[in-house]
């Protein structure tokens, strides 16, 4: 070993081999400088480019909601604001430990600790997770208060659509939700799709907000923001703000003080009520009963109550006075009366009712078994005689009803944006022929039929808002045509044109001397639903709609009342009326769905809406308008 | 002590220190500075969590470096069967009673520090190998029954650091035996038989999966960087933006965007190049890598004055590695070799790649001091 230790040869050969080595490595480091030069001086402008696009980002601002307010400005459907706790998972360190610190200042059930767990495994702790929302003032400044000893906490007010009538403007109003695969597809919102996409960010789902998505929904703003490899914003840059603007102000022509007033009248009752302005069409009062409430749907409808809502035999999702579809039973006999004046009879026609009419081949009842005794028309409205209106039935052809029936709106849809609307059924013989399309032997139209479309019964079906805009056609003799949008942002909508109906005045004169006989003249058969104040006065009529016939066999046992059925086969009860009697300005419909007696169920509600209705005189009052609304705002801002 | 340091006539420890080859260690501290100035900046302009134990550790390992070149020549000669032997058992044990880390067993906790074998090793195939040619006569180098042990000397613990698996340090490894092979004067026809081997080996690993899944990956994705550009190619993409961005010279210290907005892993280690080319430009780089040069330079031709072959080829050896880590490190930051996960040495945070760094310049510092000792007698 000692002898090649020191070998001259090895050293020449290593001096050799190192040289190579070296030249070698000069080389490839050679070659490392010429690709830096390549990417830092050639490509420069190509990398500082990406290097800006990696850094910056557009951060879409959610515009506010358009507010919903009633005819007098009063809101009906605002934004509140939303505190709500996000936790960034990958700024919180050990997660479980940063739950819990946050779990001393908020409460955190344990299934919802549970889920947040597994939601920040999914995102692997790059997104922010919302830990808790709609905390309350003081649970938001303590965590606010505590956040330096809360790493990853983060404190955020965002917008919450509020209701504040809450179930009384369910059903007009509807509610807003969570965007849905549908709505990111839909052409609408071609343009739309990084707003829809913002975290929260809610679409109309029913109701006007439905409707009037595109005007409530306003403009999103924008912000150039400095994100890092996680798209977190680093920096915003204020200079690039754009900011965004509300959605319009939808002015309602409903009168939210009368709407709480009919909700209140009609509770407990699956019922609806509508109150019409005779001179404007303006819709004051669209209640319906029983109701949800909308600010429970806006976070998120539980699957338990929408199972509840969806299986109560009062069907709290329909939205009545729209989709609610009833036989309109005596409260069409006015129709009938017009349409027999038209065809020739005199309305001085007097009948005698002995309680039944022979008609074909049996006997039509009156709903009074011993009779009226002899009746004219006015009184046979007063008394809701049946064998007098089976007797214009015999004079009448069913075409000739059905003509009076739809001058006077029924069967027609009055688009006032509000989905689910129905149109009902005015009979006639072009109906029967349509709806026994497959069926010809169905098809012919028998007189006896006519006879029960005189009293508002067979195929005759009609919604409250038909019912309420027929009472106000009569009152007024004007083509009244029901609105419920006053304005919207600052185009305030014309009130709709009414002309003359192509009915004479003086049959219509009949009708209303007989409906205020229903109220105002002892033996009428809705008396009680007279005004207390004397100096006003009420002209009704009651109905009564057929929801169950009584079998002989049940009538021979001794069940004759209503009250005696079960509640899902009791008559609907109505009541349509108008006031006051003398220059009518209101028109009201109320539907009590199995309320076994209009005159006994329907028409006290009625008497308790108009009496709030007149009290107030509504239409007496200077309603806002869109420039004074927002002068109020500014005033607000100022203030 | 003193017996053990003096290789030649009685000197006092002043006159040890002052011989020391102070150029060299005044340039490997101006590459470390650069690691604590740019580590400053990833730290978010904070001595906390990278800079300061940079700076600390370097200072450390700068103390082991220099008592490592008081030693004389001689002992490290004694020494390096031994020194290889204990990494080899080690390395044998981390698969027993090592700690998993990311998915790699690498290291052995040894209470108040962790211990990782096949650092140990990189030092121990340099000694060992040094020390086998060292003891061989020219002819010798390349006769097949003296290529034996040399063979199972460098392929034992590659083999063990590939089970870990740690690709990079394997390659590191067999690259380093397989350098000081050559220059011992291995004919040139087994040189070349030699890498027509390691490429049939590469290809043999490939078929038969020897490799784990994000080892392929990574190998592929270097292939073609812009197959995958948010999965394995995103970083390798977003280093050349962070170069690239950085122009001519630089965007300024601490102004680095890429940096700033976290568009990179590792930023502290494997990608530390990216971050000083960013803030420092072209100019910086090329500063540095010439700093890397005439480190490599001054430590071959220490080597190479050196009479003892051992001290010859083991200061040799430790140049190789480093020129290697330096090589393989800026390739693969800026898409010219793998993502193999091999740190900037002196200027990647990272404690025991430090050591193992200075620990192998303290052999060089050692073959300096040692220069005019022929080897022949302890």
């Amino acid at each position: 070993m000692r002898v090649n230790s020191n070998d001259p040869e090895k050293k020449e050969v290593v001096t050799r081999r190192a040289a190579v080595f070296g030249g070698g490595f000069g080389l490839l480091l050679a070659g490392v400088g010429a690709r830096l030069f390549q990417l830092q001086v050639l490509d420069h402008e190509k990398y500082q480019r990406l290097a800006q696009e990696n850094q910056f980002n557009t951060r879409i601002i959610a515009p506010l909601r358009g507010e919903i307010v009633d005819r007098f400005g009063k809101i009906l459907a605002s934004n509140r604001q939303n505190f709500r706790l996000l936790l960034m998972p990958d700024e919180a360190g050990d997660i479980e430990a940063a739950l819990d610190r946050i779990r001393k200042f908020v409460v955190i059930p344990d299934d919802k600790h549970a889920k947040l767990l597994r939601e920040i495994k999914r995102t692997q702790g790059y997104a922010p997770v919302e830990i808790v929302n709609n905390l309350g003032w003081d649970d938001f400044s303590k965590i606010n208060y505590e956040l330096p000893h809360l790493p990853g906490a983060h404190p955020e007010v965002s917008e919450t659509r509020n209701y504040p009538l809450g179930n009384a403007t369910a059903f007009m109003i509807g509610y807003v939700g969570a965007v849905t695969e549908r709505d990111l597809e839909a052409p609408e919102n071609e343009n739309q799709q990084l707003l829809l996409r913002q975290p929260g960010f809610k679409v109309g789902r029913d109701g006007l907000e439905r409707t009037y998505e595109k005007e409530l929904r306003g403009v999103a703003g924008s912000m150039d923001v400095q994100v890092n490899a996680h798209g977190r914003v680093i920096e915003e840059i204020e200079d690039s703000i754009k900011q965004p603007t509300q959605g319009e102000t939808l002015g309602l022509t409903i009168d939210a003080d009368l709407q709480l007033a009919a909700m209140k009248a009609l509770e407990g009752e699956s019922a609806s009520a509508v109150v019409i302005d005779i001179e404007t069409g303006d819709i004051l009062v669209l209640a319906s009963t029983p109701a949800f409430d909308p600010n429970i749907f806006t976070k998120g409808i539980p699957t338990d109550l929408w199972r509840e809502l969806n299986e109560s035999p009062y069907k709290p999702l329909l939205n009545k006075p729209l989709g609610g579809v009833y036989p309109p039973g005596s409260t069409f006999k006015m129709i009938t009366a017009i349409a027999a004046q038209r065809a020739g009879v005199d309305p001085s026609f007097s009948v005698h009712c002995n309680g039944k009419f022979w008609h074909g081949n049996r006997f039509f009842h009156c709903w009074k078994k011993e009779g009226h005794g002899r009746v004219d028309m006015k009184n046979a409205i007063k008394h809701s005689c049946d064998v007098f209106f089976y007797t214009m039935g015999t004079k009448l052809d069913i075409d000739q009803i059905a003509a009076v029936a739809s001058e006077l709106g029924l069967g027609e849809m009055f688009e006032l944006g509000i989905p689910g609307m129905r149109n009902g059924i005015v009979p006639s013989r072009d109906w029967k022929r349509a709806h026994y399309a497959g069926t010809p032997e169905n098809q012919i139209w028998f007189p006896g039929e006519t006879l029960s479309v005189a009293i508002g019964q067979g195929a005759t079906t009609a919604t409250p808002l038909q019912l309420a805009v027929m009472t106000a056609r009569i009152a007024s003799g004007k083509e009244v045509r029901p609105r419920i949008v006053r304005f919207r942002g600052d185009l305030e909508l014309p009130t709709p044109h009414a002309p003359h109906l192509d009915l004479n005045e003086e049959y219509l004169q009949i009708a209303r001397a007989g409906m205020n006989a229903v109220v105002n003249e002892p033996g009428g058969t809705a008396v009680r639903s007279a005004f207390d104040n004397k100096e006003w006065k009420l002209a009704g009529k009651t109905g009564t709609a057929q929801v169950y016939r009584i079998t002989d066999e049940e009538r021979r046992r001794g069940l004759t009342k209503g009250e005696d059925l079960p509640w899902s086969r009791r008559d609907h009860a109505l009541f349509v009326c108008f006031a006051p009697y003398e220059a009518p300005r209101y028109a009201c419909a109320v539907v009590v769905e199995h309320g076994i007696g209009g005159a006994k169920y329907a028409g006290p509600k009625a008497k308790e809406i108009m009496t709030a209705v007149m009290t107030k005189d509504p239409a007496r009052l200077k309603a806002m308008t869109p420039g004074a609304l927002a002068q109020n705002a500014s005033r607000a801002r100022e203030g | 002590m003193a017996s053990i340091i003096l290789p030649g006539p009685r000197r006092g420890i002043q006159d040890q220190i002052a011989r020391l080859h102070w150029p060299m260690i005044v340039m490997l501290t101006m590459i470390a500075g650069a690691g604590v100035v740019t580590l400053y900046s990833v730290g978010g302009g904070s001595w906390s969590p990278w800079a300061g134990t940079h700076a600390l550790r370097f200072a450390f390992s700068t103390f082991v470096m220099i008592v490592m070149g008081l030693i004389g020549i001689r002992y490290w000669m004694a020494l390096s069967y031994p020194i290889y032997f204990v990494a080899l058992i080690a390395l044998a044990l981390v698969p027993l009673i090592g700690d998993v880390n990311m998915g790699a067993r690498r290291w052995i906790d040894l209470g108040p520090m962790q211990f990782q074998p096949s650092e140990l090793m990189k030092i121990g195939i340099v000694l060992a190998l040094a020390r086998y040619y060292h003891g061989l006569r020219a002819e010798q180098v390349s006769h097949i029954l003296f290529l034996i042990p040399p063979a199972i000397m460098i392929a034992a613990p590659v083999g063990l650091v590939v089970l870990q698996p740690d690709l990079g340090t394997a390659i590191m490894i067999g690259a380093t035996g397989a350098a000081i092979m050559v220059l011992a004067g291995l004919s040139w026809r087994l040189i070349f038989l030699g890498a027509a081997a390691a490429v049939g080996g590469a290809i043999a690993a490939f078929r038969f999966g020897v490799l784990h899944d994000y080892q392929l990956k990574r190998i592929f994705t270097f292939l073609d960087p812009d197959s995958d550009p948010l999965g394995a190619g995103y970083h390798l993409l977003q280093s050349k933006i962070g170069l690239g961005s950085g122009g001519l010279v630089g965007k300024g210290y601490m102004l680095g965007t890429q940096r700033e907005l976290n568009f990179l892993p590792e930023m502290q280690t494997d990608f530390i190049f990216t971050i000083f080319g960013e803030e420092f430009g072209f100019v910086g780089c090329v500063g540095l890598l010439l700093l890397y040069f005439a480190v490599i330079m001054t430590g071959m031709n220490i080597a190479l004055r050196a009479r003892s072959h051992f001290a010859r080829l083991a200061a040799l050896g430790v140049c190789v590695t480093f020129a290697l880590y330096v090589l393989i490190n800026t390739g693969m930051v800026m898409g010219l070799a793998p993502v193999v996960g091999v740190p900037l040495p002196l200027v990647s945070y990272g404690g025991t790649v430090m050591l193992t760094i200075m620990a192998g310049f303290g052999i060089v510092m050692s073959a300096h001091m040692s220069r005019d000792a022929d080897g022949t007698a302890l």
